[in-house]
């Protein structure tokens, strides 16, 4: 049944040529950002969901990372897989040194603070133009390139290629975060989210664990803004804004916060359903409201708890 | 030293086996040292002194408990030596070693365990993992070791859920060892946060009214459950209302009053003692 799946994502392209053949790039494309769509919730997730902290600085740092790969491939030619490791580094980087200041603050106090971070983010994106070109945008992002030995190199060009990319974006992503979040290292981030005071009168230092969750998070998150900035080729400040941290937080609370199902399943659905809805162009952002409404009153602990609980609807009382 | 109590707790003992604990060695004619020691501590709070100067010290294998009308200062005083609150003069020692101002996850890994007033657990992990949380950061600091996991971490682990096991057995919870905590009724999480306080085997174990809002026959298991520690050579430190359990098992009593000490002696002392009464009825 899973390798079945896996034979089926990975055959995807295929698969794709062979049932829609006229609309096969499109198709693509949407698998491809789904596939990013699903690691960047996945990362955010390690922050909002397992350590509980509400930070609305994620865009910031995929911005950084997608900057920061767009602007080495295109000013100073580094090959892919260094722009890569850069745009981890720096938005890792840049988490840490807004996280050490932003944690002091309570709750509702940080996701203003993180917000903050996001908004000063995109403005010096849209208005440094000497540096990030500003609203002119990256242009030429050139396709990933891994130099391979024997002066040979491996250019990802067609777009199967890069579905291939997206999917190992999301593989790793997913390999981490359940590394992060299971056994003890899942086990001390979920206490520090369930009773702070708590975990520290087990041993736990809390703000040690929201360190690593925001910091590896927002190195994720920089990650794959490396792979989107080579991707789409042409970066622009619009792509980090608020709405990108609104898109993700629908994924993450109407999918199942803090579950990888649940995220998976948030991050299809939000990504595909949009581009579904087009068969009803008028009526597409209606729909689309209407139906997340809909979701918020039936399933308000995500899609992932109904979906476990649909077995036994009995035991709906007593778990409350 | 921090890790002394967590490698015992990680060889895998049901309870706590004080092996050679120091309540236990010590002959008659030997000097008393004090396990635990808190010098004029003073904590404000803006114009009100909540703790006064209060001096107090427990030997290793001692139980002794904190009494005073509410308002006294107790919880303050619990606050403030695990670190939860700053301190605003004095000094708490533990081993001889200063740990004021220690923040509580310091304060937890030297082996001093604590609960809480309100019960307090991690409601949507299981009751299992409730327990499994306390030792973990006692057994292993090496956060590379948690992301590869090593067959050192696996071992500690299986330990740890050994542990754990009897633990919860002891408490009478094992039938719901993979529930989430937060289902289970207020005197569970009660018996399962003190649990957890023993997860790591801390060598002094501060608990903050355990006989609280639960019934009767719970309270003389908790009653029973608190003997038995102490039996065990363990040192304790109970805030509690309920006169009957505080006469009932302390060695020594504290009296608490605005924040001050009022008074300290055996349980038959503290009943007469003219400043008690009145701190109580009033004059």
């Amino acid at each position: 049944m899973w390798a079945a799946a896996g034979v089926a994502l990975v055959a995807a392209p295929w698969i794709v040529a062979a049932a829609v053949p006229g609309q096969q790039r499109y198709v693509l494309h949407i698998l491809i950002f789904t596939g990013l769509y699903g690691a960047l919730a996945l990362s955010y997730d390690l922050v909002v969901g397992q350590v509980g902290s509400l930070s609305l600085a994620h865009p910031a740092f995929f911005g950084i990372g997608a900057y920061t790969a767009a602007l080495l491939a295109t000013e100073a030619r580094w090959p892919f897989p260094a722009g890569l490791l850069a745009a981890v580094g720096l938005a890792g980087a840049a988490a840490f040194l807004v996280g050490f200041p932003a944690f002091r603050l309570a709750e509702h106090s940080f996701a203003i603070g993180t917000l903050g971070f996001a908004i000063v983010t995109q403005l010096v994106a849209n208005n440094w133009v000497e540096f990030t070109k500003g609203p002119l945008c990256v242009t030429g992002i050139p396709r990933p390139e891994f130099p391979l030995p024997f002066g040979l190199t491996f250019r990802i060009t067609v777009l199967p290629h890069f579905y291939w990319a997206s999917l190992a974006t999301l593989g790793l992503t997913a390999l981490l975060y359940r590394r992060m979040t299971t056994f003890r290292l899942g086990r001390a981030l979920n206490a520090v989210r369930e009773n702070e005071p708590l975990a520290a009168a087990a041993g736990i230092n809390p703000l040690k664990y929201r360190l690593l969750a925001f910091g590896v998070g927002a190195a994720l998150a920089g990650g794959v803004g490396a792979v989107y900035a080579h991707y789409i080729s042409v970066l622009c400040p619009g792509e980090l804004t608020i709405g990108l941290t609104v898109n993700l937080l629908v994924m993450l609370f109407l999918g199942g916060v803090g579950s990888l199902r649940g995220v998976l399943i948030g991050a299809v659905l939000f990504t595909a359903l949009p581009e579904v809805l087009r068969l009803a162009p008028t009526w597409r952002l209606v729909i689309y409201g209407l139906l997340l409404l809909v979701i918020v009153i039936r399933a308000p602990e995500g899609l992932d708890a109904m979906l476990r609980r649909a077995p036994g609807s009995g035991r709906r009382r007593l778990a409350a | 030293m921090p890790c002394s109590a967590a490698r015992r707790a990680a060889g895998g003992a049901a309870w706590p086996r004080d092996p050679g604990h120091p309540g236990t060695r010590r002959s008659a004619g030997e000097k008393r040292v004090a396990l635990f020691e808190v010098r004029g501590l003073t904590k404000r709070f803006l114009g009100v002194t909540a703790v006064d100067g209060v001096d107090l010290a427990l030997e290793p294998g001692e139980l002794v408990s904190l009494i005073g009308p509410n308002g006294s200062g107790k919880t303050t005083l619990f606050n403030c030596v695990t670190g939860y609150l700053t301190v605003d003069g004095g000094r708490v020692l533990f081993r001889g070693r200063d740990v004021t101002g220690a923040p509580p996850h310091r304060v937890a890994r030297l082996g001093i365990g604590r609960t809480f007033q309100l019960v307090s657990v991690f409601p949507r992990l299981s009751v299992l993992e409730n327990l499994l949380v306390f030792l973990q950061q006692h057994q292993e600091e090496d956060l590379m070791g948690r992301l590869l996991r090593t067959r050192r971490l696996r071992r500690l682990e299986a330990a740890a859920v050994d542990r754990a096991r009897s633990l919860l057995d002891l408490v009478g919870l094992a039938g719901q060892a993979d529930v989430p905590a937060g289902t289970l009724s207020y005197g569970q999480r009660k018996l399962l946060a003190f649990a957890a306080t023993l997860m790591p085997d801390p060598d002094l174990v501060l608990l903050d009214e355990p006989a609280a809002a639960v019934n009767p026959t719970m309270i003389n298991q908790m009653k029973d459950r608190i003997l038995e520690l102490h039996r065990r050579g363990k040192t304790i430190l109970l805030v509690e209302h309920n006169m009957d359990v505080v006469m009932d098992i302390s060695q020594r009593i504290v009296v608490l009053d605005h924040g001050q000490k009022i008074a300290e002696g055996p349980p038959e002392a503290i009943r007469r003692d003219p400043r008690v009464i009145e701190a109580y009825f009033g004059r």
